[in-house]
């Protein structure tokens, strides 16, 4: 450990720096205050400095000080030396963050206690800055990780197309860095497209996880393991699954555990794109709402079914209807409902429904950016405490 | 605040002292109610009467309490408020739970 020795006596600083260089450390000197700073700034390895107090230029009252000031980026302790018995000296180098004292005379045996404790509080203080060191080296990784999982979900998420003769759009923030929606849609063959929107249980990593999971199953439609469809021996060769059976099979395989607690609510659609004719499932999912521009009303699906995951062997509904040329869904995460004001007021089903309706006969993405500002303004800002999705699409017919 | 527990018609009726139950609650019911089946208790009601609020989380804390039970036991909720019974409608829970307007009608032993 180095070790400064401030005093401007000549032959008392020679007498210290011997006495501490037998020690075993290693000994730099200074003649006042001014130096000693001087020196500190270009000997970053001194931790501890012994300091007398009368001194020209710069006492050691003002050194001590001048180092408090926090212009080294270490900790240094520092050993003030007073004359005996100087109380109201004691008080004065407290008061400006001086660590320990050291009588005049200086008693060899004492200085050397002494040091040995200073040595026992900078190396404390260098394990905690190196520990503080790796901890924050760590966060980084984690946030970079947590960054670049975001922009994984980003990719996962499709983009707005129009898939046959369905146009699908959507607005999408997660409420921390990491979101547990998901949605997205897909051509399952030449006339029918399937589309969904799930919220998983909770937030963070292990929700955002398990729905990228659930999307991979879902969109590899052409595999002939998938889940929306399945081979079979007679042309065309494929059947399409509806959309209760999807459910079935997405419950059977993803069981939450009495330690996970990780299951989901989703809607889960099929549109025979020549006919417009819709079937659709709910699993726990707020209300599919139906706009139907051409008669300015907003007609809510009821929804039904118990969540994915939950209970093994249930059975879900499929419901079936018929959309006309210009019909719109509007699919969405229970974030934009339960979204509450500051006066803690939720944004509710009722002005979710006003909204679409001021907006429905704008374009789809007009239409989702106009109820998205609805739902900012009625917040007061952009930061949401849920997942917020809402997926719309359009049947535009022949 | 918290929860608490007390013996009635050989059941155990568990009270939830908290007017929310989402992720900040989810892990230390569920964990109290782990810790209640670790102790042979495996008649469970619980009290939802002063829970103004459940979201995805507590849901998923319940549906662990019947997990936990399996076979074993059963899980009987009680007095929902309007919010958490409309949760309840949204996710059809009455599927899977027995679902009491009150602890009394939960310990007379009539379904809703």
């Amino acid at each position: 450990m180095d070790v400064l020795i401030v005093e401007d006596a000549r032959d008392q600083r020679r007498l210290l720096c011997k006495v501490v260089g037998k020690l075993g450390y290693r000994v730099h000197e200074a003649e006042d205050g001014l130096q000693a700073l001087q020196v500190l700034a270009a000997e970053p390895a001194i931790r501890v400095v012994i300091s007398d107090w009368m001194m020209p230029n710069l006492d050691g009252i003002g050194l001590c000080e001048a180092i408090r000031s926090g212009q080294f980026n270490r900790y240094i302790y520092f050993i003030l030396l007073t004359g005996k018995a100087d109380k109201e000296a004691m008080v004065e180098g407290l008061s400006v963050g001086a660590d320990d004292f050291l009588n005049k005379p200086v008693d060899y045996r004492e200085l050397e206690v002494r040091l040995k404790g200073g040595q026992r509080v900078t190396e404390l203080e260098q394990a905690l800055d190196q520990k503080n060191h790796q901890l924050s080296k760590a966060l980084d990784i984690v946030q970079q990780d947590l960054a670049s999982a975001a922009e994984t979900q980003e990719r996962l998420l499709a983009s707005p197309a129009t898939i046959q003769n369905i146009g699908f759009d959507w607005h999408f923030k997660p409420s921390k860095i990491l979101g547990g929606d998901m949605f997205g849609y897909h051509a399952v063959d030449d006339e029918h497209v399937m589309f969904y929107q799930l919220d998983v249980a909770g937030h963070g990593i292990p929700s955002a996880l398990f729905s990228f999971a659930i999307n991979n199953l879902l969109m590899d439609v052409d595999s002939p393991s998938s889940i929306v469809r399945e081979q079979t021996t007679k042309a065309p060769y494929i059947r399409v699954l509806p959309p209760d059976e999807v459910v079935s099979r997405l419950n059977h395989r993803f069981q939450t555990t009495a330690d996970n607690m990780l299951y989901f609510t989703m809607s889960y659609g099929l549109i025979h794109s020549p006919s417009g004719r819709v079937r659709l499932c709910h699993a726990g999912h707020p209300p599919t709402l139906w706009l139907r521009p051409g008669e300015g009303t907003v007609h809510r699906l009821e929804s039904g079914g118990v969540p994915v995951g939950m209970v093994p062997g249930m059975n879900w509904r499929t419901e079936e209807f018929q959309l006309r040329p210009g019909d719109r869904l509007f699919l969405y995460s229970d974030g934009l409902t339960e979204c509450e004001n500051p006066d803690g007021e939720m944004f509710s089903e009722q002005r979710l429904c006003a909204a679409l309706q001021d907006a429905g006969s704008q374009p789809m993405n007009t239409m989702i950016s106009q109820v998205w500002s609805d739902l900012c303004q009625w917040r007061g800002g952009e930061s949401f405490d849920d997942d917020m999705t809402g997926l719309v699409l359009e049947y535009q017919g022949e | 605040m918290g929860f608490s527990n007390r013996q009635e018609a050989d059941k155990t009726v568990v009270e939830i002292g908290e007017a929310r139950l989402d992720a900040s609650q989810a892990t230390p019911f569920r964990d109290y109610m782990f810790d209640l089946i670790n102790q042979g208790q495996t008649q469970l009601v619980v009290d939802l009467s002063q829970v103004n609020f459940m979201d995805s989380s507590g849901l998923g804390a319940i549906v662990s309490v019947l997990k936990q039970l399996g076979d074993k036991g059963a899980v009987e909720l009680a007095s929902p408020q309007k919010a958490v019974n409309d949760l309840f409608d949204l996710t059809c829970m009455d599927q899977i739970f027995t679902i009491h307007p009150s602890v009394d009608q939960a310990l007379s032993g009539k379904p809703h």
